[in-house]
């Protein structure tokens, strides 16, 4: 049967000759949605570069199988034809932004159809009415939060009716209220009769779109990561100790992103920070860590403590020639049965004499995360976000690596859009405008229904459900 | 660890100045600092004359601040050329060098203030630039607080981690700590630019029926700043 996008046996290799997407099939009518499910590195961006032609047009491997979009072959029809079947919403929105104000970020895609002027404009107001962008359209896309920066992407990409909608993991920079409101969208989207195909792991948030049909794609190879693994100790134990945070307020330019946080975390302890993208989760974070100028207090026994950060970006610290050199940099007398131990919790044994750029994201946080524990810091870790891009099983392996941490004395802290692994940790902090509105035991803090309502989020009923049978087993 | 309070992570792209210039065409605009800037070529005399003038069109068009603003925030090069010159050299190169330099810096707060990536990408196109190129030139300039927000948070990224210190001294430099900072940098520019490619192609970009939303259309005001402009190069170049 004809559809509006048909997939035929497509499969990928990069130029370096790795492995990017086993053969996949997909057949799609209007008004259909598709999700593509499947672990890290298993090809769902591939197959969304397939599906909107980037591949072959953009990258030089080798494609075989056959990718039609409204009975235009991917191969022979030119690139900016086959944009106008199948608009692509990439992961990050930030990175896609090419315009200077929101409206002329929605007029770059209409100039390029060649459409009357009267026609962009009817087109552009639309756009902006239908995702509550009106009030925004002069403002610089970079200074919106990121669920306005997602919303701005679609209605971009949307208002070039393109029959097809591709999405390549849009929930994952999303806090749970832009993930909801980005759903609803996308409902309307399929009901306006456009096929959408939305590769994602984080496919719970998905559950309420309507005739959502899913496609699993197969990992081309074994992930690395040793889930399964038992975690031994990564670090020595250390003495007992409390983080004492007093009246602590940070100001960037003329906003006052927090003001007067008041917390102790006792070494040993896991605690999860969630809020609104925008919030200040991160900026706290760096104030703990010492890198952001702030009001008030971080002390442990009177004295700034030692905390290691992980960061949201790993690309920001890598620039040594093996994840060897990069995990003992500037170390002077390295403990090498540490650097082993770390090696083989995280699965990176293989990799140790690879350059840390050609790693997979989700393994170049893994390298980051031993860059920090390799420090041997006194009083703890700090994580800034680092579910963001990784599957179940590399989450799994991650609570456990930041168990065996706590359990050598130390604290872990670390921010979160992900509920569910937030709801893992032994505290959650949620953290709101006005400091923090919830502060407790996951579980009473994810049942504070006044507490969320007050931060602008919402707790989807899975994740109660899953932490109230995660309370119940343990 | 030292703190590094200065760095703000919160993205403030530069603001557009509400001037008189900013209603005029953006191609003249793009030719007054076009014309502005092949001053640095003249001597110090008819410099100084010509600073004189640009003054006096800087505070027409509301830009002193902007432009005093982007000279602030290069003093340490302007002191340590100007003292480098006055020492090894003479005064006269020291103080032709350290105008010319305030010149271009002003030069780029008249452009900056007073035109949007857009106008300038319209202005290129319309003086006969390739799209592809006109295109291109005004991403790099839409990018420059990107590239200064991302070069603050590598520094960061590597004093975390103690791979690199601020304000060591030059000869405490090791080609390490260099490496610390332009490797990231390099890889995240280029995939900044690689993302900006598919995200423009996902969007029809090169498309041959492409049409402008916006039209250019030059005054009376524009005709004015375009004769007088004219009029003060030829008379500093020529006379």
């Amino acid at each position: 049967m004809f559809g509006v996008l048909t997939a035929d046996r497509v499969a990928y290799r990069y130029s370096g000759n790795s492995m990017g997407l086993e053969p996949v099939s997909i057949g799609l009518q209007a008004g259909d949605a598709l999700l593509v499910a499947g672990p890290s590195g298993c090809g769902k961006s591939t197959l969304a570069r397939c599906l909107t032609g980037m591949i072959p047009h953009l990258y030089r491997g080798q494609l075989t199988g056959n990718v039609s979009l409204c009975g235009l072959d991917s191969r022979s029809t030119p690139l900016w034809r086959l944009s106008e079947c199948a608009g692509f919403v990439f992961q990050n929105p930030a990175a896609q932004l090419v315009a200077s104000s929101v409206e002329d970020e929605i007029l770059f895609g209409l100039e390029n159809l060649g459409l009357a002027r009267a026609e962009m404009r009817t087109r552009l107001d639309e756009a902006l009415v239908r995702f509550g962008l009106d009030t925004l359209r002069a403002r610089s896309p970079l200074t919106l939060s990121g669920g306005e920066q997602q919303k701005l992407v679609l209605a971009a990409t949307l208002a070039r009716h393109p029959p097809i909608l591709v999405m390549d993991e849009p929930l994952s920079m999303l806090d749970s209220a832009a993930a909801e409101m980005l759903v609803n969208d996308l409902a309307s989207v399929a009901q306006a009769g456009t096929a959408i195909v939305i590769c994602e792991h984080r496919f719970e948030p998905l559950a309420t779109l309507p005739g959502l049909r899913t496609l699993r794609v197969a990992p081309p190879h074994e992930p690395s990561s040793q889930a399964g693994a038992v975690v031994a100790a990564p670090l020595s134990a250390v003495p007992s100790f409390s983080l004492v945070v007093e009246d602590l307020g940070v100001s960037l330019g003329q906003c006052r992103v927090l003001d007067e946080l008041a917390f102790q975390v006792p070494g040993g302890q896991i605690m999860a920070i969630v809020g609104r993208n925008g919030v200040g989760k991160t900026t706290l974070l760096r104030a703990l860590a010492g890198l952001q100028r702030h009001d008030g207090s971080v002390l442990v026994n009177g004295q700034r403590p030692d905390l290691a950060m992980v960061f949201q970006n790993p690309d920001l610290q890598f620039f040594n020639p093996t994840v060897r050199e990069e995990i003992l940099y500037g170390i002077s007398e390295p403990d090498l049965e540490r650097y082993q131990g770390l090696l083989q919790i995280l699965g990176l044994s293989a990799y140790a004499q690879t350059p840390p750029l050609l790693l997979s994201e989700g393994e170049k946080k893994r390298v980051a995360l031993a860059i920090a524990l390799m420090r041997g810091p006194r009083h703890g870790v700090l994580l800034d976000e680092p579910s963001l891009g990784q599957d179940a099983a590399h989450k799994a392996c991650l609570m456990r690596l930041a168990r065996a941490v706590a359990d050598s004395g130390r604290s872990v802290i670390m921010t979160t859009h992900d509920l569910s692994l937030a709801a893992q940790a032994d505290r959650m902090a949620l953290l709101g405008e006005a400091g923090f509105l919830a502060d407790g035991r996951p579980g009473e803090v994810l049942r504070d229904s006044s507490a969320w309502s007050r931060s602008g989020l919402k707790v989807a009923p899975w994740i109660l459900a899953a932490q109230a049978e995660d309370a119940l087993c343990n | 660890m030292q703190l590094i309070g200065r760095v703000r992570r919160v993205h403030e792209p530069i603001r557009l100045v509400v001037s008189p210039l900013r209603r005029t065409d953006p191609r003249t605009r793009l030719l007054l600092s076009v014309s502005a800037s092949l001053a640095v070529m003249l001597p110090l005399e008819r410099t100084l004359i010509f600073m004189g003038l640009y003054t006096l069109l800087l505070a027409w068009a509301r830009l002193l601040p902007s432009a005093g603003r982007q000279i602030w925030r290069l003093r340490w090069v302007l002191i340590v050329l100007f003292a480098f010159d006055a020492i090894f050299v003479d005064l006269t190169l020291a103080v032709t060098v350290t105008l010319r330099i305030v010149l271009l810096a002003s030069v780029f707060a008249l452009f900056v203030g007073t035109t949007t990536p857009e106008e300038l990408r319209l202005a290129l196109e319309r003086l006969g630039v390739p799209y592809r190129y006109a295109f291109s030139l005004s991403l790099a300039f839409l990018s420059f607080d990107l590239l200064r927000d991302e070069w603050r948070a590598i520094q960061e990224a590597q004093m975390a981690r103690g791979a690199w210190a601020p304000r060591v001294r030059l000869r405490d430099l090791a080609l390490s700590d260099l490496l610390a900072l332009t490797v990231p940098a390099i890889v995240l520019t280029t995939r900044r630019a690689w993302a900006l490619t598919e995200a423009a192609a996902a969007r029809g970009f090169d498309a041959p029926h492409r049409r402008a939303y916006r039209e250019l259309k030059m005054g009376r005001v524009d005709g004015l700043v375009i004769a007088i402009t004219a009029i003060v190069v030829g008379l500093l170049l020529f006379l």
